[in-house]
């Protein structure tokens, strides 16, 4: 087992989540969703978030419309869909019951030490 | 000098070197395959084609810039390698890709690595096949070589029948690796620095060609393998059940098949070994008179060249265990070439027209026994009526060293004058006569394609025979030279005896009594040998025959027992030989 795998799972899995959760406010296109994931370093390539997008479009969870731009083809701006913003809540809820029980679990751990 | 190419990528026009531009077909192929239909691949295509064109654009100052390889790569590098975008279900299983590996590890298939080369890379091929190390392989070419060079027969022909691996899946498939995108990928960026090297010199539009041969190849597999994948979820448990147990005879099928593979190629090979170590031991042999050659030499009596001979069989047996051997290998490796059309149509020509040769030969061969002649000449021996004639053979071991099985075998030996055919084919017969002197006939007999070949051929037996006083000795053999082949050369030696001459025949004549023929006059048909023999008008009377002297010895039973014995003849003698005197009663009463 190589950690890079492991790391790579770690930050794949709670991917979509931070997908969902930049989609909260506004409709984005790909580069700034790629941005500011890339600024909070939860994604070293761009490929990753190709499938991602479309199997959450796929899902219902995320809607998508084109936006001509100026300097390049056009844009693919995404929004969340009211399945998805269920969801996304859901997710929250989630996201703070796991960060609660591994902050449980990895300080019990180490004050154990 | 870069060539450029013009692409549309997401409906913007860009330059790109060509390099480069193949850089990014392949990435963009090994991306494609790391998606399937159902996870929308085309989409997701589109939508990394999309964000290339845009980092491409944001690079590019002006419209006339080319997208160079650097560019590829910085994009490359900011989108991540074809398996950063593998984050579907599989990277969260335990082992995502045994599967992979047991699939290919079952298809790996039979090709030359022309990259491990020393010669055509069919050692480093099997070498990938079997899993063992090429030089085993080599090893085994190199003893091969030695058996009268079949080992470099077969490494040909393996080579023109084995596939080259051109492809990455080729290569992939070849040592038995998973075929999977980043393994391609790895392979392409071990080859690219050879590549980009060479992609100046090398028409490059082969080149792309050929990896998408390699990419449409592994398309089909991925394509197979998903649907497996697929087919299996839907499946209900009895499904599956019918299933496997398909697959289980299926395997065995398979097993048998290749069973019957292996079969058939070790046939095949052998008899192609064994055939063209024969057929290059008759052309060694040729030329230094191998003595079981000269005997095939001698029998030929059509005079058809020997290396003619030996070819017409040799095609006319070894095509079709070519194609025994052939087909054994198709089954035993499914990606092989065909020979080709032109090839196959070849070995069948060649194949008839030997056939067709050999016909001809053996016709030729069946015409020079068409003739017979015979060469006659007769000799008067001194022996008259109450002579004594001893015929005994001489000469029976001089060829001892040869063994004869019938009479009409022959034997080829080589002394001073050359080679001669030697042959026991002598016949004797006695006859009775009227004449007052005996008489001995040599009748020589050979055939030939026409009556005076035959005839000359019948002149040139050397047969003798000599008569010192009573005794008359036949040579045992007959010779010829060997330059007048073997055509069934025969003598046949008829002794005329007057009446009342004594016969005897040696022990030694007894192979060469020709008894039975015309055995109403045949006075041979009616005696023994070693026993004396009074010639009677067509008749013979034994003198010293087992019977008489066994009841001579027998007085006691001849006391007891009445006797009687009627001598019902013109002319009686009886003769008794008694060491320790003779003595005879006659009572009359």
């Amino acid at each position: 087992m190589k950690i890079e795998n492991t790391k790579a799972q770690m930050r794949k899995g709670v991917l979509e989540y931070c997908i969902l959760s930049i989609l909260k406010e506004e409709d984005a296109y790909v580069a700034e969703i790629l941005s500011t994931l890339k600024d909070a370093k939860m994604l070293v390539v761009e490929g990753t978030i190709y499938p991602l997008l479309t199997r959450l479009k796929n899902a219902g969870l995320l809607h998508y419309r084109w936006e001509e731009s100026s300097s390049g083809p056009p844009r693919k701006y995404y929004g969340l869909t009211d399945t998805g913003k269920l969801f996304l809540n859901e997710l929250n809820t989630t996201w703070s019951e796991l960060q609660n029980a591994v902050n449980l679990v990895t300080q019990s751990k180490t004050s154990k030490k | 000098m870069n060539k450029t190419v013009n692409i549309n990528l997401a409906g913007i026009f860009f330059h790109i070197d060509e390099d480069a531009y193949l850089k990014l077909s392949r990435y963009l192929e090994a991306i494609k395959r790391s998606f399937t239909d159902s996870q929308g691949r085309s989409e997701i295509i589109a939508d990394i084609e999309a964000r290339i064109a845009e980092l491409f654009s944001e690079r590019i100052q002006n419209d006339r810039q080319v997208v160079g390889l650097k560019l590829v790569d910085e994009v490359i590098a900011i989108m991540g390698q074809p398996e950063d975008y593998l984050v579907d279900d599989e990277i969260f299983e335990d082992e995502p890709s045994s599967q992979y590996n047991q699939k290919s590890s079952s298809t790996r298939r039979l090709f030359r690595d022309t990259d491990n080369s020393y010669v055509g890379g069919v050692s480093a091929g099997l070498g990938h096949y079997f899993g063992i190390d090429p030089l085993w392989i080599r090893l085994v070419w190199f003893f091969l070589i030695f058996g009268a060079g079949t080992g470099f027969l077969l490494y040909i022909l393996l080579w023109a029948l084995i596939p080259e691996a051109k492809t990455t899946a080729e290569k992939l498939t070849m040592t038995g690796d998973p075929v999977t995108i980043s393994n391609i990928e790895k392979k392409i960026k071990d080859g690219i620095d050879t590549v980009s090297e060479t992609v100046k010199n090398v028409d490059l539009k082969k080149h792309g060609d050929k990896l998408k041969e390699g990419f449409d190849t592994v398309s089909d597999t991925v394509k197979g393998v998903d649907f497996q994948k697929q087919g299996n979820r839907i499946k209900s448990g009895s499904q599956d059940f019918f299933e496997s147990i398909g697959s289980l005879i299926m395997f065995f099928l398979k097993v048998i098949a290749k069973f019957i593979g292996i079969i058939l190629i070790i046939v095949g090979i052998t008899t192609l070994i064994g055939l063209i170590i024969a057929y290059f031991t008759i052309g060694i042999t040729n030329a230094v008179h191998f003595p079981p050659m000269n005997f095939l030499d001698v029998a030929n009596a059509a005079n058809i060249p020997m290396w003619l001979m030996s070819t017409l069989v040799f095609f006319a047996f070894s095509i079709p265990f070519f194609f025994v051997f052939y087909l054994g290998l198709k089954i035993l490796v499914n990606n092989l070439k065909s020979i080709g059309k032109i090839a196959k149509f070849t070995l069948l020509g060649l194949w008839l027209m030997s056939i067709i040769g050999i016909i001809i030969i053996g016709i030729k061969q069946a015409t020079e026994y068409t003739f017979d002649a015979e060469v006659i000449a007769e000799n008067e021996l001194n022996i008259k009526a109450n002579d004594t004639l001893k015929i005994q053979m001489t000469g029976m071991n001089r060829y001892k060293n040869y063994y004869f099985n019938n009479g009409n075998d022959f034997k080829l030996i080589e002394d001073d004058n050359g080679q001669s055919i030697v042959s026991s084919n002598v016949k004797l017969m006695v006859f009775s006569t009227t004449d007052s002197l005996a008489k001995i006939t040599i009748e020589k007999e050979a055939s030939g394609s026409s009556y005076e070949l035959a005839k000359k051929r019948a002149s040139a037996i050397d047969y003798n025979f000599n008569t010192t006083q009573n005794t008359l000795e036949l040579d045992a053999f007959h010779i010829t030279d060997a330059k007048n082949k073997f055509s069934d050369q025969e003598v046949r030696v008829t002794v005329y005896l007057p009446e009342g001459a004594i016969l005897y025949t040696d022990k030694n004549t007894k192979r060469f009594q020709r008894k039975y023929y015309n055995s109403l006059n045949n006075i041979l048909s009616k005696t023994e040998t070693n026993h004396y023999f009074k010639i009677m008008n067509n008749k013979v009377e034994c003198l010293d025959c087992e019977e008489a002297i066994e009841k001579s010895d027998d007085t006691s039973k001849l006391s007891n027992d009445t006797i009687n014995t009627t001598i019902d003849k013109p002319e009686v003698s009886i003769k008794i030989n008694g060491e320790d005197g003779v003595n005879i009663e006659v009572n009359d009463n």
